[in-house]
């Protein structure tokens, strides 16, 4: 069984007013409806509501009291503007956005400095290919549109010409991977081939 | 008032990162445009029946990325057949400088027939990516390996058997041409329409896998943890075959097949110099692929008539498609080359090709792919002109 969640009791006092807004009281009334400690409570702002309008509003001069308390919120307001001499603290610490600033562009140079490509292979070769090759070994891949010679940091790839078609792979336990494909320009057949030695 | 007014030191920091960043691309991703002259070094003997007429670079350039230079070349290599005969094939070999493990690489260019004194450009796209070092000469090297003509000699060093790769093409050419050229003969034009149609389809239904390759048994690590099992081959005999299999096994491991061995014999009257031995792989779908071929070990290799001999091959190979494991469940073989000690090659004919719905995984010759381009991009005219050209 879940706990039931009850209105404010600033809430309820609106409700019982009449003075609370449309949706809310929506809200408000509905729950009232099937809570009986709700019920209770809005019926007492009720009937307290009803006891103050039996008693007369004391006589007193309300046009001064209202000058006099818009007085007092001015000067209040002028009396904070004149002692504010401190500047707002920054949100921004220098020093520490200088710090993560100079670490981004660590991180970005990082990225761009380092040849990036064995740890490409690494990844693609351990989540796709699902081998984590030995840098010493050196691997042949075709993957149709290319074929590949990489050892270590080492690379060296045969492309199939741009706008090429019709791509065909020739493996050999020999120790060589070719892919021929026919130029789109001419027509004619070329034939790549990588070799292990 | 606006952020800036408010927090000055978000301004410096931002002009500091600003002026990181873009030292650190000025730096780090330095791009030049390759000089021909000094990237590049091409090689052809003074008595080739080839001469280099010129060289286009394209686009090249080299980019250096920390440590590493990534060198993309896109070169155009126009060459003139100097010689007296029809050139049907010609091999390049591609070295790159210090390439460590003396990889290499080649560009080829069969089903072709270029008669003498005429032109003709070869596309040749590089990338090379090693450590930066000062290192004096061209970063890579083109040489001749062989001029193939159309009476099936040969010119050229040969240092990658490209005499014999050659010759398997142009004698796989002569095969397809004249298949197409019967079925224009004996059915008319709709008949070779109907025959180039169906080599699209297959072509188009082909699946191929990503391969990876390497020697010394097995590269570490295996997406499908399981053990290895030695696994036999099953054999497609194609009744015209001079040589026959007649057991092999690899070892498998998930997609991994490594170490293929298979004995052959001989049963043709003439001794035979090469065997290559064409293998597919099933997967626990049941989908067939091409997954590559087992040739002769022995580049020296001699099986008189009626002897046996075992093709054997050190090397692991890994095959994936899309980027994920394709797990290996059965392999079979059918014998797709033999060279006789004559110098005369045998292959499949299309006959045999039909025989087998397995086999029709296999590729097409580079004559039969060149052929079906024509038809798609030229129209069924341009293909019967061709035909006819020779």
């Amino acid at each position: 069984m879940g706990t039931m969640n009850h209105p404010r009791e600033n809430d309820l006092a609106l409700l019982a007013g009449g003075e609370a807004g449309r949706g809310s009281r929506f809200f408000l009334e509905r729950h009232v409806r099937s809570c009986a400690d709700c019920q209770h409570k809005v019926a007492e702002y009720r009937q307290l509501r009803s006891h103050l309008r039996e008693h007369d509003i004391p006589d007193a001069n309300w046009h001064f009291l209202e000058a006099d308390m818009r007085a007092n919120i001015r000067l209040g307001l002028e009396a904070g503007a004149c002692v504010r001499t401190t500047q707002i603290t920054p949100r921004w610490n220098l020093r520490l956005t200088v710090g993560f600033a100079g670490l981004a562009a660590l991180i970005v140079a990082g990225f761009f400095v380092l040849d990036i490509g064995p740890l490409r292979d690494r990844f693609n070769g351990s989540l796709f290919n699902g081998s984590s090759q030995d840098a010493s070994t050196t691997v042949l891949r075709s993957t149709g549109s290319e074929v590949e010679i990489r050892s270590g940091d080492r690379s060296l790839m045969l492309l199939n010409h741009k706008g090429s078609t019709a791509a065909n792979q020739t493996v050999s336990a020999r120790g060589d991977i070719g892919t021929r494909y026919v130029d789109g320009e001419a027509g004619t057949v070329t034939i790549n081939n990588v070799y292990l030695q | 008032m606006s952020i800036f007014s408010k927090n000055r030191a978000i301004v410096p920091a931002l002009i500091l990162l600003s002026v990181s960043l873009l030292g650190t691309f000025v730096l780090s991703a330095q791009e030049t445009t390759l000089d021909p002259a000094s990237s590049l070094k091409i090689d052809l003997p003074p008595d080739a029946p080839l001469s280099l007429i010129s060289t286009t670079m394209g686009d090249s350039r080299a980019t250096s990325r920390g440590g590493a230079i990534v060198l993309d070349l896109h070169m155009g290599l126009t060459l003139r057949n100097s010689g007296a005969k029809h050139i049907r094939g010609v091999t390049l070999l591609i070295t790159a400088q210090e390439f460590a493990p003396g990889g290499k690489g080649s560009v080829a260019r069969p089903s072709i027939d270029v008669p003498p004194g005429e032109n003709f450009t070869l596309p040749v796209d590089i990338r090379l990516v090693r450590p930066v070092r000062e290192t004096a000469g061209p970063l890579v090297r083109v040489q001749l390996d062989g001029v193939l003509f159309d009476d099936l000699t040969f010119f050229g060093p040969n240092k990658l058997n490209s005499q014999r790769a050659l010759t398997f093409w142009e004698v796989e050419a002569q095969r397809d041409r004249a298949y197409f050229k019967q079925a224009l003969q004996a059915r008319g034009q709709s008949g070779l329409q109907q025959d180039i149609l169906a080599s699209i389809s297959k072509q188009a239904d082909r699946t191929q896998l990503d391969v990876s390759l390497s020697r010394n048994g097995r590269a570490t690590g295996s997406a499908v943890p399981t053990t290895d099992h030695m696994a036999q081959f099953a054999f497609l005999n194609l009744p015209g075959a001079p040589v026959q299999p007649l057991e092999g096994w690899a070892a498998i491991s998930g997609n991994e097949a490594r170490s293929p061995q298979i004995e052959v014999v001989n049963n043709s009257g003439k001794p035979v110099r090469y065997v290559e031995i064409g293998w597919l792989v099933k997967d626990k779908q049941g989908h067939e692929y091409v997954a590559g071929s087992v040739p002769a070990s022995e580049s020296t290799m001699l099986l008189p008539s009626g002897q046996r001999t075992r093709l054997q091959q050190d090397t692991a190979l890994k095959f994936s498609r899309a980027g994920r494991p394709i797990e290996i469940d059965g392999m079979t073989a059918y014998v797709s080359q033999v060279e006789f000690a004559d110098g005369h090659v045998w292959v499949p004919s299309r006959h045999d090709l039909d025989s087998s719905p397995l086999l029709r995984v296999t590729a097409p010759s580079p004559e039969e792919q060149r052929l079906a381009d024509i038809y798609a991009k030229k129209g069924l005219a341009a293909l019967v002109t061709e035909l006819n050209r020779y």
